[in-house]
């Protein structure tokens, strides 16, 4: 369970991202953020696994209080938290199995991972997460060579090797077409439905969000103003989805 | 703009250049000009005055000499301007004709001014004692030059306004450049005919640079030589050696008689002839000369001068004859035995190709490599040293290093314990491996290591320790802590910050007892103001906010490296010469020293150009922070990485070939001495030698760079 309180973020510059932010996340929960462009979506899922730091408010993940957190304790808590990103974020000039390892570093020897060598079983989970994203042919390429879906695919497995507990995706489909957006969103779910690993995702496009979500939380200028469980989104209208989210709201299917 | 207004602007800048420009609220324009007059006035006159230290040269200036000059030329032109503009009034206003008013104006100032108006200008401001016709001109033009820009000015003024400037900076900048390049000609003493005229004397050193070949090999000289033996003095009863006979296979040479007595020299140093000899020779190339050598008994061979002809034509036979002394020869009174002398004749012929390198070649060979491989060490070691360094300056990297301040006092305490005991147990270790002679590289390793990780470890652990332990401490005592620790930390610095302003600064205008004696007063109160801050700062600082120990380090390691950079790799072959003496270890100190800088620098940009994104998601991971550094920024930098020290490699080289002009060993050691010994056949050769290495590197590096990218 993990429960979020009071959380508040104020950027150097004087931004105010976040504001008293509170929700809870029980296990196994395929949670939606919504929200217009610029109104914290991003500051919310970075400050759960402290990418930013947190002005104020406390971050409470199976009774760990994870602002309270020193460095070795933040790094055992991220390792099984996995984070995917609208821009995938692959090491571009390292094959597609070197990233997918990476995945493991909170987990290996440190001294012998900084030498690029992993045991043998680590190569083995590694191929067994790019086969479940459909890409075990192409563990030997360069990442850059690849297409966005397929980077996208290779960020999830990367996540895979974390064993992760909790996934943060933030906006993962924002830069694909639709057809690759369902596929990385079937990965999601598959995890979500058949591992009980919780989701937290945050969407664009109201058709994945009532696909996908088993509750939806809705951010407005940092600030909490909506919460609605699987039924309310499916009984959203499109005005009502527009309310919260904006005018740039739209279906995915059009 | 009122007439008025117009006219308050032009007077204030014919006061002041700039003035009114100024007034009007074009303060930049105005501070411009005021710039360009003056510093043209004032430069020649400075240059003037200085040339004036050497009386013979040239003729002192005074400003207001010089002034008086400018004034009396803006007069003159004044007038000019005037004839021009009521001139160019009557005549038709076409463009053509316009122009060519204008250029006939410039023909009269010229024609007019100096030689008409100058003169009489120049009697009216130089003193009557002062030389009046040196620099006459070069004076004229300047003060012709400032006063124009004055004119410029004034009309400048008078069209400016507070929002625009009417007349644009054309006028000004050109009159500047015109002003600058007359005075840099003087002051750089460019002298067209004298290169001209001297050009020839040049030509011959020039070509023994440009095609050195011939010194890089060996020759041997194929000469013609016979020898004919003759004993001098000639006592009585001795037995003189026996007289050569003409042979048909070779050259030869019959001299007679072959026992004679030597020639001497009197008290006033006039030469007493001894024996005269006849010799006769044959075998020798017909038409050319052959030389006549003597060698004494004791081997020394010389060309006897004053007995007779030592050069003499060979006739169409290969045969020749002539007479000569026995030259006065010196024997030393206990020289025993008969005294064999020898007379040679010898025929220079061609020089022999012999096909085997000059010594000097060899040595050039041998230089190049030198240099050639302390580009290349230094090069590997100064980027191996530079690549930790670059990741401290690596704002983006270092940003985020951030410690608690109980985490900090705790761990300089443990960085200067560690150090300590790091260093004791260096020298346990470089004892045991019997000192630093010994294995210099080992004891230096494992020192290095020691101290450097027993520094780190003492900060880690007692930084965490500092921080357990305070956080079961009430809150006084934790403050109480952090203003003694912080007052303590601030106190070392500002001792040093004392004691260096009173040997830097004070010590610039006090004599030395008197510094010596406000010395440690000084360093006291500068550490104890400094505790003060300290306990202030201690007091104040909220327990959670957290100190930025990278920014610190980023700075203080930038600050390091761009003043190591800035410092050209000649200045430090300086100090390497001091430092190890001379040779290629210098050189290679100044060249790493130099290299870890500039590529410290230029990798730490490439990493502070990197996608941060990678480093969040391998952090997200659970990685640690020398696991993002090796997964997710090396990958990004390693091209950037090899292609900078690629470059540096070429820069080395390069510059290694000069660092032995300060006596850093390789080639321009060389280089310089053959120049200093005039030896410019083998200069040259060390030049090509230069030039084509640094072409070759050229080459090979823009190849590997190209496949890298
Ligand atoms: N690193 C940062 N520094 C300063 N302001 C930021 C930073 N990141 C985001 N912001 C600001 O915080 C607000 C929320 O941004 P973000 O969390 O990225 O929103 P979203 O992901 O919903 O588009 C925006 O106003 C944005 O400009
Ligand atoms: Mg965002």
């Amino acid at each position: 369970m993990l429960k979020v309180e009071h959380l508040t973020k104020v950027y150097d510059n004087g931004t105010v991202a976040l504001r008293d932010v509170s929700f809870t996340v029980e296990e196994g929960e395929f949670l939606v953020v919504i929200g217009l462009s610029g109104s914290g979506k991003s500051t919310l899922l970075r400050c759960i696994n402290r990418l930013v730091e947190p002005t104020e408010g406390r971050i409470v993940w199976n009774d760990v209080d994870i602002t309270a957190l020193d460095e070795a304790g933040l790094r055992r808590v991220r390792r099984e938290i996995g984070f995917i990103f609208q821009e995938f974020n692959l090491v571009e000039r390292i094959s597609v199995l070197q990233n997918v390892l990476s995945g493991r570093l909170g987990y290996v020897n440190p001294w012998w991972s900084l030498m690029y060598y992993f045991p043998p079983e680590e190569r083995q989970r590694a191929l067994e997460a790019l086969e479940t994203v459909g890409l075990r042919e192409k563990a030997h390429v360069r990442a850059s060579d690849l297409s966005g879906g397929q980077k996208q695919r290779v960020a999830i497995a990367r996540a895979l090797m974390q064993e992760p507990k909790l996934i943060l995706a933030d906006e993962p489909v924002a830069s694909l077409d639709p057809v690759l957006a369902h596929s990385i969103m079937g990965y999601l779910e598959r995890l979500n439905r058949e591992q009980g690993v919780t989701v937290i995702c945050s969407l664009h496009y109201l058709d994945l969000v009532q696909r996908y979500a088993t509750r939806v939380i809705g951010l407005r200028e940092g600030r909490l103003v909506y919460e609605g469980t699987r039924e309310d989104i499916r009984r959203l209208s499109d005005e009502e989805f527009k309310r919260i989210y904006g005018e740039e709201a739209q279906r995915l299917g059009g | 703009m009122t007439f008025w207004r117009r006219l308050l602007h032009a007077v204030l800048s014919l006061l002041v250049p700039g003035l009114g420009q100024a007034w009007a609220g074009q303060f930049r324009r105005g501070f411009y000009i005021f710039l360009a007059t003056f510093s043209l006035a004032g430069l020649t006159v400075f240059t003037a005055a200085q040339r004036a230290r050497f009386p013979e040269q040239v003729y002192g200036l005074s400003f207001t000499v010089f002034l008086r000059l400018t004034v009396l030329a803006f007069l003159t032109l004044g007038a000019l301007l005037l004839l021009y503009s009521g001139f160019s009034r009557r005549v038709p206003q076409d463009e053509y004709t316009r122009r060519m008013t204008f250029l006939g104006f410039l023909l009269v100032v010229v024609l007019v001014y100096f030689p008409l108006v100058g003169p009489q200008l120049l009697e009216v401001a130089m003193p009557p004692a002062g030389s009046r016709q040196l620099y006459g001109t070069l004076l004229m033009t300047m003060a012709a030059v400032v006063a124009g820009l004055w004119w410029w000015n004034i009309v400048d003024a008078w069209h400016v306004r507070p929002d625009e400037a009417q007349m644009g900076w054309s006028g000004l900048i050109a009159l500047t450049l015109v002003g600058l390049l007359i005075l840099g000609n003087w002051i750089v003493e460019i002298n067209v005919p004298k290169a001209i005229r001297e050009y020839r004397e040049t030509s011959r050193i020039l070509g023994d640079i440009l095609w050195p070949w011939r010194a890089a090999f060996d020759y041997r000289a194929s000469e013609l030589r016979a020898t004919a033996r003759i004993q001098a003095p000639c006592p009585p009863g001795s037995q003189p050696p026996p007289v050569n006979q003409p042979r048909d296979d070779g050259p030869w040479v019959v001299v007679e008689p072959t026992c004679g007595q030597l020639s001497t020299r009197d008290d006033k140093g006039r030469l007493q002839y001894g024996t005269l000899l006849t010799i006769r020779g044959g075998g020798f190339v017909p038409g050319k000369k052959v030389k006549i050598k003597w060698e004494n008994p004791i081997g020394n061979e010389f060309t006897p001068r004053g007995v007779g002809p030592t050069e003499i034509e060979v006739g169409p036979d290969g045969t020749f004859e002539t007479q000569m002394y026995i030259p006065d020869v010196v024997i030393p009174d206990i020289a025993k035995g008969p005294q064999i002398h020898k007379l040679h004749v010898v025929q220079p012929g061609a020089l022999r190709f012999t096909g085997t390198l000059s010594r000097e070649m060899k040595l050039a060979l041998q230089a190049m490599l030198v240099s050639i491989m302390m580009g290349f060490m230094a090069t590997f070691v100064g980027m191996v040293l530079a690549v930790p360094l670059s990741f401290l300056a690596a704002r983006n990297l270092m940003s985020t290093l951030r410690v608690s301040m109980q985490g900090l006092l705790g761990g300089v305490l443990g960085l200067s314990l560690g150090g300590w005991l790091g260093l004791q147990a260096a020298h346990w270790v470089s004892r045991q491996m019997g000192g630093l002679e010994q294995a210099p590289v080992a004891v230096a390793l494992t020192s290095a290591v020691l101290v450097g990780g027993m520094a780190l470890v003492g900060f880690r652990l007692m930084g965490r320790a500092q921080e357990r332990l305070m956080a079961h401490m009430p809150a006084a005592v934790r403050t109480a802590i952090r203003m003694v620790g912080l007052a303590a930390l601030l106190a070392v610095p500002g001792a040093l910050l004392g004691l260096g302003y009173a040997r830097g600064i004070l010590a610039l205008a006090w004599p030395p007892e008197e510094v010596a004696v406000v010395e440690p007063k000084l360093m006291w109160a500068v550490s104890g103001l400094a505790a003060i801050v300290g306990l202030v700062i201690g007091y104040r600082w909220p327990e959670s906010r957290p100190v930025p120990l990278g920014q610190g380090i980023y700075a203080v390691v930038r600050l390091i490296m761009n003043v190591v950079r800035s410092i050209e790799p000649l200045i430090w072959g300086l100090v390497g010469v001091i430092w190890v003496g001379l040779g290629p270890f210098a050189g290679f100190i100044a060249l790493t020293l130099h290299t870890i800088a500039a590529l410290g620098k230029l990798y730490s940009e490439a990493i502070e150009s990197i996608h941060p994104g990678p480093i969040e998601a391998i952090q997200s991971t659970g990685a640690n922070r020398l696991q993002t550094i090796m997964y997710a920024v090396l990958p990004q930098v390693l091209p950037h990485f090899t292609a900078y020290s690629l470059y540096r490699w070429d820069i080395n080289v390069r510059m290694s070939t000069v660092i032995g002009l300060v006596g850093g060993g390789g080639i321009g050691f060389l280089l310089i001495q053959w120049i200093r010994q005039v030896q410019y056949q083998h200069a040259g050769l060390a030049v090509w030698l230069i030039a084509l290495t640094v072409a070759t590197l050229d080459f090979v590096s823009a190849g590997i760079r190209k496949r890298l990218v």
